[in-house]
């Protein structure tokens, strides 16, 4: 389990120092979705992963990449360059973080309504957070131009 | 567009205060709880996706069920990976390596992909970034471009972090066929991989030349903590 106090204490101070330093998202205008059995949905993750003979992440990096529908599993890789989560269950089982089977499992289920052709990628534990907002608003614009109606968005 | 999202770090997800967060009491790596587990996953997508007919308002729930943990804290390899002492260290890494080798085979097999090649090495090179990493330990060289055959897809020193990561990733391959033991969580596995094994004497004596090097440029010094966990 994740709770601060069953890490190690250096991890634990390092990431509630970025709790502190985070903003606050202060949301504007509350979205009320249409139905999600009419809702097309796209998965936005922090988990570094991309197809193997995309650039890696790098030091630094707030750029994305981008993941298609019905990738193979084979010719996807993790260049985040923390050691510090898990990567076994990853190797694994990829839906552990990135659950792309378990959305065309809801879709053939008629419980959302369709999985975006496209979902993306960023490399996430950056001290500064506000760096990402340029990417950020690029991956929404190519969101909404292919109908997306809901993003998905999961952590590592 | 709407959305919903998956939180690790309740104290940061209290912090930034998203439209619709649903905090999971898994460990970090694991935001989907089980991996292999259809419909405890789907469970916690439910949970999630639920979120966007229900909040009306920022808000942050909590997933109910505790994930198994990922294995036993305390556990010991079942495999007998000693190596001849009296060898150099990229003899013993080589020889651990190839103990090793069989049960990362089965893995792989069954899996039918890997996550090795994040340096640029091809899956069947597992030698070659071997003997490039003892190479390093031994010279204490970690600043000059390694060369090879293998177009490595990063500079140094940052390749060493990648090398390592690949070995890391044919170790947990290994330890993953082993019959009927449950595989050890993450920190199960760091203090196997660092306290035990020979790869994790080359990592470390390369960690202390890193130190060393990042005295004089702290860019050399960040490797070291992209290389060996917290703690070690």
């Amino acid at each position: 389990m994740v709770r601060l106090s069953d890490l190690h204490p250096n991890e634990a101070e390092h990431l509630r120092a970025r709790a502190d330093a985070m903003p606050e998202l202060k949301c504007e205008q509350w979205l009320t979705p249409r139905p999600l059995a009419e809702s097309t949905v796209a998965l936005v993750s922090t988990c570094g992963m991309h197809r193997r003979d995309d650039p890696p992440f790098t030091l630094g990096a707030v750029d994305y990449r981008m993941i298609p529908r019905g990738v193979d599993w084979a010719d996807i890789i993790i260049s985040h360059l923390s050691t510090n989560f898990d990567r076994s269950g990853l190797a694994d089982d990829p839906n552990v973080a990135m659950p792309l089977d378990r959305l065309e499992d809801l879709a053939a289920n008629d419980e959302i309504g369709a999985v975006s052709k496209w979902h993306y990628t960023f490399m996430g534990g950056h001290p500064q957070p506000q760096m990402f907002e340029e990417a950020g608003q690029e991956v929404g614009r190519h969101l909404a131009s292919d109908g997306v109606d809901v993003a998905l968005l999961v952590p590592i | 567009m709407a959305t919903a999202s998956i939180s690790l770090i309740r104290e940061q997800t209290e912090r930034v205060r998203p439209p619709r967060a649903l905090w999971v009491p898994f460990p970090l790596g694991r935001p989907l709880g089980i991996p292999g587990d259809t419909n405890f996953q789907l469970d916690v997508l439910r949970a999630t996706l639920g979120m966007l007919s229900t909040a009306t308002e920022p808000v942050i729930e909590d997933y109910p069920i505790e994930a198994p943990d990922a294995g036993p804290e305390v556990w010991a390899c079942p495999l007998t990976i000693e190596v001849e002492s009296d060898e150099s260290l990229a003899g013993r890494l080589l020889q651990e390596v190839a103990r090793l080798r069989p049960w990362a085979t089965e893995t792989r097999r069954r899996r039918g992909r890997t996550l090795f090649g994040l340096s640029g090495a091809g899956p069947d090179q597992v030698d070659d970034v071997a003997t490039m990493l003892a190479s390093v330990a031994e010279s204490g060289n970690v600043t000059d471009q390694l060369t090879t055959d293998i177009k490595w897809a990063h500079p140094m020193p940052f390749l060493l972090r990648h090398l390592a990561e690949d070995l890391r990733s044919f170790y947990h391959e290994a330890i993953a066929s082993q019959p009927g033991d449950i595989p050890p969580n993450h920190d199960a596995l760091n203090k196997w991989i660092f306290g035990e094994t020979v790869l994790g004497e080359v990592l470390l004596t390369i960690g202390e030349h890193l130190t060393i090097a990042g005295k004089t440029d702290p860019k050399v010094g960040i490797v070291r903590n992209l290389m060996i966990p917290e703690g070690l």
